[in-house]
């Protein structure tokens, strides 16, 4: 149980100090990080003795929330410490001169805590939670450089690719959650029929998104905009993992036709972008797209049934392909850029990188006895006993043939040109985080039986997958080393370049779309603003006509009715002149009146 | 036993009396009467919590016998969700108090309108009589009506005449449904709780009170299409106008959306479920996607509060049309919270808009860039705020719209579709903050300064509770959720 929140904790604490003190960032970084190592390495101990522990804390009503260190989560826990942990001593010397180095370290100190917590997760709200955190931490990363230009667009688009996909997460956990009656993964993965299928296929999409998988790769490469080091760890070996590690967790549960469609996206994905790696101009996109591949590859193992392969190669993975993003970092220091025409002779001035580079490179493309073959090996081994072989070998092998080809291209791009390097500062950091790497990269493959008993599984071994999955790899690295990439790609290279865009892309299927959406529901709105506005115009000007109509028509017939009587009054005072003679004759006119009448009216009736 | 609820109630107005009757009505003598009073009904709210609520019924009631011969009586009484609300109206009070501290124009009348609205607010929070409840729900609108006149921006008269109208228009169907239960009521009374313990209206007469009640309460929430009001009020009204009203006041129409239309004529509800529900799902999309089209920052934040207040809706709907209690505590525990964190978060970033408007005389989202170099403390303060109301986990929104949507998925699968907003609030913070905080900074706001010690006092207490809220919402909800798990309805 400590060692579960002991995991969380020194990378939380440590961000946290490190925000607050604001000095030191390195080390403090470095002591966070190397606690959570030796927690991580624990638990996995644990879990070798058999031992299950958790840690169950209140959350929601009736939906505690819970981490739980089973052999699976020790083993995903491990690995992310571990790559994080060299990552950060590379990154002490290539951040070693950037003044916002305390945000940087704080930062990714938050994102290894949110993604042991994925890891980690017992329940649907702590995978969720964390899910969308390493999101936020991805979107504060590769915004670090903020005032740059583009920056601020390729971590928007990050987030909200990946947003839009966690749709699928959000969804189908309220699926599971509704059909089990609780949040605890390990019950609901219990769930079959339609809700199971259903959530599978919304659950894919979720990882689909976070994997950078068809069709929601785009993001990834424009995700280089952030620190080398950033890319090594969130978009290699951590982040993007979730995806294929949430589907690793839920296999078990996913019948046989959503594993089918898992696959298919992931053959589909691992060719597709081996062809974007491969005529990619930049060398930090180009490992991008790989990661999307390799990626691809995983999901191919788990639609065919064997998620413990997708597991072993997600390992291998992450100790390569971080490696391999150092050592670019590096280059790029020495070049101030990515481009692999800026980058020609890179390797040759730096031969000790260049070195760990070559071997991380014939590791990701199935060299044996590197840890990529072994791998590799049970994936091809895995498509070619699914049921859905016709699809899935021919998908993966043609994965495998691009990976060699583009590391190789990578190779002989970096080392043909001339030599040319800027200062040494940093390189002790930076050379002994990638040295670490490269040997997990060379080592781990020895490791692999163990994984396997741990987790009782048994694994699909023939010589014939051996054996296509090693000429594959050859064949592949030959042709990447001999053939220019634009032969290779013949006339699909510009649609490569574009990212393989289908009708424009997110931008003209999702982003215009919504924006129109919006505009017209803003002109909706004015529209019925004025309208009441204009009500209340009407109210407003039938006020002031009631009241013209109040002062012009009865005040008026009312005021002229009272003038008109005191006029008349004042006409009728001057008869009352007061002169004896003058009243005297009124009084005999009016008498004179009064006898007429009197004398008349008789007469008409 | 004191009757701290009274008390917490007219203690503000005694504040505004005691301003009336002092002769030095200097700035300083009425922002000290401000903050003094605000905070001390702060501390009497804290102790009103403290005393704690009951399951299946009102708490800590005081009882005042006022028109006896109709049933008419001063009660006021909490529970599960009256109480967090009126913490909520207590704490953004005193923070409002804070940050009006520099308001120098006319600024005794400004404190006496403001804690005239905080008497009319709790009020409306804790009345139990329904007589009570609407002259409370009055008397606040007319406050925020000379504040919006007295205070706001430049087109204030056309939002005072918007706000005019509405009101006028909103409030009198509630004083129809309220008369209509009253006169069906036997004996004659005005007590919500009799109404709520035994619904008074029956068959087409509780629909027709149900009809009168929503539209008020969907003026005040607001809700499509009677929210054209909510954006032009809060473009023109003062900051502390604006932080109140989302804050506090659109939590009149969801607070009297569950207290009035849901508990008070529960058949009613039920059978027109669907159509409010509908309603809900239209304006939580709308308000998104309007906002989406937004460049001015306030108007932005004010179209996600349609948004957000739609969440609500959607919630208190699903719930009357569920059958298992248990998914209908869920949605209701949601619904709850959605409003303290709407409050939190759309208060904090009022408040930081506010605060950017003091200083650039702006609010135009094209004027600005890369302003998290200048102004780090708000630009971070506002990217947490922005965060949390697009529903990052860890921050406040993310619990409340997980049981909302959780409930919605199991009870009306369809209405999943207003969860589509969540990605549009997401594109819209981001755009918004892309093109104010990061990017090139222009070099006209260079030497912009960063929050001063005041603004911190009212930004750093909303940012702490809105990560507190996110990680650990026990403490709130378990208050909430015994009263939602025993909801009579």
């Amino acid at each position: 149980m400590s060692f579960i929140a002991l995991t969380l904790l020194a990378p939380l604490l440590a961000a946290l100090l490190i925000l607050s003190v604001r000095r030191m960032a390195g080390g403090l970084a470095l002591l966070g990080i190397g606690i959570s190592l030796l927690a991580a390495l624990a638990s996995l101990a644990g879990a070798f003795d058999g031992a299950t522990s958790q840690l169950i804390m209140p959350g929601l009503p009736n939906m505690p929330l819970i981490l739980r260190a089973t052999p699976l989560t020790a083993i995903f826990s491990a690995l992310v410490a571990t790559v994080a942990s060299f990552v950060l001593v590379y990154a002490v010397g290539y951040m070693g001169k950037d003044p916002e180095k305390t945000r940087f370290f704080g930062t990714m100190l938050l994102f290894v805590t949110a993604m042991q917590a994925l890891v980690l997760a017992g329940d649907w709200i702590t995978l969720l939670a964390a899910w969308e955190l390493i999101g936020f931490s991805s979107y504060l990363l590769i915004g670090f450089w903020y005032r740059r230009d583009g920056v601020a667009s390729a971590a928007t688009r990050a987030f909200i690719y990946t947003r839009t996909a966690d749709l699928g997460l959000y969804i189908g956990i309220f699926v599971l959650i509704g059909a089990a009656g609780t949040t605890e993964i390990s019950v609901t993965l219990q769930t079959t029929g339609t809700a199971a299928t259903i959530a599978g296929i919304l659950l894919l999409i979720a990882a689909i998104g976070k994997s950078a998988q068809m069709p929601l790769y785009d993001w990834l490469q424009r995700a280089m905009a952030g620190p080398t080091p950033v890319s090594a760890l969130l978009h290699s070996a951590t982040l993007v993992a979730a995806g294929a590690i949430l589907l690793i967790r839920v296999a078990p549960m996913l019948p046989g036709e959503a594993l089918f469609v898992v696959g298919l996206v992931g053959g589909i994905t691992a060719v597709i972008t081996g062809l974007i790696a491969l005529g990619e101009t930049d060398l930090k996109r180009m490992l991008a797209a790989s990661t999307s591949s390799q990626y691809g590859l995983m999901l191919v193992a788990i639609g065919a049934g064997v998620p413990v392969a997708a597991l072993l190669h997600l390992i291998a993975h992450a100790a390569i392909k971080s490696s391999l993003f150092l050592g670019a970092g590096v280059f790029q220091h020495d070049r101030g850029d990515t481009d692999l025409k800026k980058l020609a002779g890179a390797g040759r001035s730096r031969p000790r990188i260049y070195f760990g580079f070559v071997v991380s490179a014939l590791a990701l493309a199935g060299i044996p006895p590197l840890a990529g073959f072994f791998s590799k090996d049970t994936i091809i081994a895995a498509s070619l006993a699914s049921s859905g072989a016709a699809w899935l070998a021919p998908l993966a092998l043609g994965g495998t043939v691009l990976t060699g080809a583009y590391m190789a291209r990578a190779l002989r791009l970096l080392w043909v040109g001339k030599a040319q390097k800027t200062g040494d500062s940093g390189m002790v950091w930076m050379g002994s985080g990638i040295a670490v790497l490269v040997l997990l990269a060379t080592i781990l493959g020895a490791g692999f039986p163990a994984v396997e008993r741990l987790l009782d599984a048994e694994l699909p071994t023939s010589l014939m997958a051996a054996g296509l999955g090693l000429s594959a790899a050859l064949s592949g690295l030959a042709l990447g080393w001999f053939v220019p990439a634009a032969r290779l790609l013949g006339p699909i290279r510009g649609w490569a370049l574009r990212g393989f865009a289908i009708a424009g892309g997110f931008d003209a299927l999702v982003l215009r779309p919504s924006m129109a959406i919006a505009a017209i529901c803003d002109r909706l709105d004015r529209a019925i603003y004025n309208g009441v506005l204009a009500i209340g115009r009407l109210n407003l000007s039938l006020g002031i006509l009631s009241r013209k109509s109040d002062e012009q028509g009865i005040d008026r017939a009312i005021f002229g009715f009272v003038n008109r009587t005191i006029a008349t009054g004042a006409r009728a005072r001057l008869l009352q002149s007061g002169l004896i003679h003058k009243e005297l004759a009124l009084t005999i006119i009016g008498v004179g009146i009064i006898v007429v009448l009197l004398v008349a009216v008789p007469m008409y009736f | 036993m004191l009757p701290l609820l009274s008390i917490a109630v007219f203690l503000p107005l005694l504040g505004a009396l005691l301003l009336m009757v002092l002769p030095d009505k200097s700035r300083r003598v009425a922002h000290t009467i401000s903050i003094g009073f605000t905070g001390l009904t702060f501390l009497v709210t804290l102790a009103i919590w403290s005393r704690g609520i009951v399951p299946g019924g009102f708490a800590q009631v005081e009882e005042v016998s006022w028109i006896p011969a109709v049933g008419a009586a001063y009660r006021v009484g909490i529970d599960g969700l009256s109480l967090p609300l009126i913490l909520l109206t207590s704490l953004l009070f005193l923070l409002s108090s804070i940050y009006s501290a520099r308001v120098d124009k006319r600024p005794a009348v400004y404190v006496v309108l403001m804690l005239m609205l905080e008497t009319a607010s709790i009020g409306t929070f804790a009345a139990l009589d329904a007589l009570l409840f609407y002259v409370f729900f009055e008397v606040s609108l007319v406050s925020m009506y000379f504040m919006i006149v007295g205070w706001g921006y430049e087109d204030r008269q056309r939002a005072a005449l918007m706000f005019f109208l509405y009101t006028l228009l909103g409030s009198l169907p509630l004083l129809l449904a309220i008369l209509g239960m009253f006169l069906a009521s036997d004996p004659y009374t005005f007590d919500m709780r009799v109404w709520i313990d035994n619904p008074p209206l029956t068959g087409i007469a509780a629909m027709l009170a149900l009809i009168a009640m929503v539209f008020t309460f969907a003026v005040k929430i607001p809700s499509f299409p009677v929210h054209t009001w909510l954006p032009a009020a809060h473009v023109q009204a003062p900051t502390v106008g604006s932080v109140i009203l989302a804050g506090v006041m659109l939590k009149f129409g969801t607070y009297g959306l569950i207290r009035f239309a849901l508990q008070m004529t529960p058949e009613a509800f039920r059978t027109a479920g669907l159509v409010i529900l509908a309603f809900g799902v239209f304006s939580a999309i709308y308000g998104a996607f309007v906002a989406l089209a937004q460049t001015d920052l306030k108007k932005l934040i004010a179209y996600t509060s349609v948004n957000h207040m739609g969440y609500v809706v959607i919630a208190v709907a699903v719930a009357a049309l569920s059958v298992d209690p248990k998914m209908r505590a869920i949605a209701l525990d949601g619904a709850t919270l959605q409003m303290i964190s709407h409050g939190l978060v759309t208060g904090a970033l009022f408040f930081l808009v506010g605060m950017l408007q003091d200083r650039a005389h702006t609010r135009d989202i094209g004027a600005f860039g890369g302003l998290l170099q200048n102004v780090p403390l708000l630009g971070w303060s506002f990217i947490i705020a922005a965060f949390a109301s697009l529903g990052l986990p860890g921050l406040a929104h993310f619990p409340a719209e997980f049981q909302i949507f959780l409930a919605t998925l199991n009870i009306q699968p369809w209405a999943i579709i207003a969860i589509l907003a969540i990605v549009v609030t997401a594109g819209l913070y981001l755009r918004a903050i892309a093109k104010v905080f990061m990017g090139e900074p222009v070099e006209k706001w260079a030497t912009m300064p960063d929050l001063d010690r005041r603004e911190l006092a009212v930004i750093i207490p909303l940012t702490l509770l809105i990560i507190l809220v996110g990680v650990a919402p026990s403490w709130l909800l378990d208050m909430i959720h015994t009263t939602t798990s025993t909801l009579s309805f």
